[in-house]
């Protein structure tokens, strides 16, 4: 029998295991080996996950689960992602989704946002998760690969209204040999699929010397999606495998990055602390709209809105928003 | 104005501490801290080389700024023994290591060492899950033996008084009556501290669950070296450092981790708490002893830390800190003073010296460095 939430399509037949090992078969279907064990529930900033554009200034309850369809060589969670599901799941926590939804609401949580590993590897606990989240008002968001079959990217659009994809390279050899998968296709084609029904933000970790080459494909291919899309490029912190590796020259990726703003307005770079590369302006008019920190690891923050009622304040043109301004940082005059 | 030195390896910029807005202008002692960061990148929590930066850097920055007062962190084997499955032989070697490091600072500098050990680690033996709890349980910085519990129900304080892991549930208000006052917002406070068994830690919300492997062991007295007789308590080491600066110059070093058992130094024990409640590692141990009070009540065990992150607050380069903490050994010493740490985000805060240099790392993901320079007026 053949699992149909990624585009590995792993036989489970006969008592196998797939890549995330997250999947079995049983009574004639597929089922997840361990539904509603999470490996993260812990409130974050939006600006931490990171999204720019998704309510600025809210609060997010992050969570994750274990287990990944990729086998990147830089992981940053490898203690989660690459471990044996079965062995990390002792010290997960195992919270129903009214148990996690109630979290959320009990530290004034806007959202949810499936963070930590990749969501295609638990989706029957998500969509329950987003049932329930549902029902109390709460939106669901996603950091995913996207390398998920097609119509796992429709359960993914079901249970998630905005998502943050990663596009870690265009070439075979790069997603061969740092991703572990043997190409990028899917990828593109889901990230055309979510953008077209829901609020998507990309990001891309940058290797020196391996994927910065790519960079201007990238920025094509994502401008021909949506020339207004929210891209982040990662100052790579090498982890796992590559853990020896040096750190990317932050002013060479900046200047490489300087050669491809002309094809996307909300281009950031970040990852590393105080990087000044990660505030918002005006596609039309070039005015600062939106500031912010950078606190590398610790999690981007915002510092100021200047937006009005979602638009520029100097010309009106509309910022890509999706939500509002979190209350808190409203000007007192117009919190709801 | 407080200033903060990024060095994102390879990368550095300057910022206003409190505002976090960039600062173009030059300081009289930023070429100099610069350099010194970019001679030592920091190698990583977990790296065996973490306490050998401390040293190398504190040498560093010594021989550049000529100080009186030295505050040292060396905290590697804390992070690995927390967190590396160690077998005896290896924490032994572990040891070993931060001693070696300790004694060639003292070696190098000629500065009369005091060394304070914050505290032995035991093997975890279970984890207490508050997660199913009707009302919130967090646990804050770390902390393994306390955590905080907001708005219970009847039900929640039923069975929690039923869990034998658990050594007592302490109201709020007899929690400050103990060690208080505590002038915090009362919607972030939690209504009960629960107190954890030896050798046990409670699971609440948190994210990414690495493995631990130890915990804080208990705690009531912890080591110091280099202190005179008739110093019996941790808000008493400061007010020796003074004393001993007045004839000399004087490191005073943190060493976490390391408690009475495994203390490699000969050592006098102190008071490290009051009562049932005692000072895991952090920044209320760090400040009780900078001090010389009791400093629970800032950020307290089980707080709602995240209410605080909002639209108000500074310091946004120095974690849950909203404030730099008055009356800190460092800020009150009239001579020139350095600190140096792989502990990160609170130890600038903690020491006050005039220049710090520690590593940014959060969650033991390495960042870089960071230097703070509270002071250039000495220069």
């Amino acid at each position: 029998m053949q699992c149909n939430y990624c585009e590995w399509r792993c036989d489970l037949a006969n008592g196998k295991l797939g890549l995330c090992r997250m999947y079995e078969t049983a009574e004639g279907g597929i089922r997840e080996r361990f539904p509603h064990y999470w490996s993260s529930c812990i409130p974050a900033r939006i600006e931490s996950i990171p999204f720019y554009h998704v309510r600025p200034g809210s609060r997010a309850l992050v969570i994750g689960t274990m287990g990944c369809n990729f086998r990147c060589r830089y992981c940053s969670n490898a203690f989660i992602a690459k471990e044996d599901p079965a062995v990390v799941r002792e010290r997960m926590l195992r919270l129903s989704p009214a148990e996690v939804v109630r979290k959320a609401r009990q530290m004034g949580c806007a959202g949810i946002v499936f963070n930590v590993n990749e969501p295609a590897v638990s989706l029957p606990s998500l969509q329950e998760l987003a049932a329930e989240a549902r029902r109390e008002g709460i939106a669901l968001g996603c950091l995913t690969n996207a390398y998920t079959t097609e119509e796992s990217t429709e359960l993914l659009t079901s249970i998630f209204s905005f998502f943050n994809v990663g596009l870690k390279g265009m070439s075979a050899t790069f997603n061969r040999d740092h991703i572990g998968i043997p190409g990028v296709e899917p990828i593109l084609r889901n990230i055309r699929r979510l953008a077209a029904v829901a609020h998507v933000e990309v990001t891309t970790p940058i290797i020196e010397s391996v994927n910065d080459g790519e960079l201007d494909d990238m920025a094509r291919f994502l401008a021909d999606v949506d020339p207004e899309i929210p891209w982040h490029v990662f100052r790579l912190l090498p982890e796992d495998e590559m853990k020896e590796a040096r750190y990317p020259s932050v002013d060479r990726i900046a200047a490489a990055l300087d050669a491809v703003r002309v094809r996307l307005p909300y281009i950031y770079f970040h990852n590393f602390v105080g990087s000044e590369w990660v505030n918002t302006h005006c596609p039309e008019c070039g005015t600062l709209v939106i500031e912010r920190f950078s606190l590398g690891c610790g999690g981007d923050k915002l510092k100021a809105c200047h937006c009005t009622g979602g638009s520029c304040p100097a010309c009106g043109h509309e910022i890509r928003l999706a939500g509002d301004v979190a209350p808190t940082w409203q000007p007192a005059e117009v919190r709801p | 104005m407080s200033r903060a030195i990024i060095d994102a390896r390879e990368w550095q910029k300057v910022f206003d501490l409190k505002t976090g807005a960039t600062l173009a202008a030059k300081g009289p002692l930023d070429d100099l801290v610069r350099g010194v960061q970019d001679r030592h990148p920091y190698p990583g929590d977990l790296d065996a080389a973490g306490n050998r930066w401390v040293t190398d850097t504190a040498m560093d920055l010594l021989e550049r700024y000529d100080p009186s007062f030295v505050f040292l962190t060396y905290a590697q084997q804390y992070f690995a023994g927390r967190y590396t499955p160690l077998t005896e032989a290896q924490w032994g070697a572990t040891i070993a290591t931060v001693y070696r490091e300790v004694e060639r600072f003292a070696a190098l500098s000629g500065f009369t060492p005091v060394i304070v050990g914050t505290g032995d680690m035991a093997p975890l033996v279970a984890p207490i899950d508050l997660t199913h709890l009707d009302g919130l349980a967090l646990c804050t910085h770390w902390s393994a033996r306390y955590a905080g519990l907001h708005e219970p129900s009847p039900a929640d304080l039923a069975l929690l008084g039923t869990l034998p892991e658990i050594e007592r549930i302490v109201p709020w208000q007899q929690f400050v009556d103990l060690l208080g006052p505590c002038s915090l917002d009362p919607v972030l406070l939690p209504k009960y501290v629960l107190v954890a068994r030896a050798g046990h830690m409670f699971k609440t919300v948190g994210g990414a669950f690495r493995q631990v492997r130890r915990v804080p062991a208990p705690a009531y007295r912890i080591p110091v070296s280099g202190c005179p007789e008739g110093v019996s308590d941790s808000t008493e080491v400061r007010s020796t450092v003074e004393k001993l600066l007045g004839a000399g110059r004087v490191a005073l070093i943190f060493v976490e981790g390391l408690g009475i058992e495994n203390f490699p130094w000969s050592c006098r024990e102190i008071g490290n708490g009051r009562e049932w409640y005692y000072y895991e590692t952090g920044d209320a141990q760090y400040l009780t002893i900078t001090t010389g009070r009791h400093q629970v009540f800032e950020y307290p065990p089980g707080y709602r830390y995240f209410e605080e992150d909002g639209p108000g607050k500074e310091f946004p380069f120095s974690g849950y800190f909203r404030s730099v903490p008055a009356r800190t050994i460092g800020a009150d010493f009239g001579g020139r003073s350095i600190a140096v740490g792989n502990r990160s985000m609170f130890m600038h805060m903690a020491a006050g010296a005039d220049i710090s240099v520690e590593c940014f790392a959060r969650n033991l993901y390495n960042q870089g460095t960071m230097a703070v320079i509270h002071r250039d007026d000495k220069a």
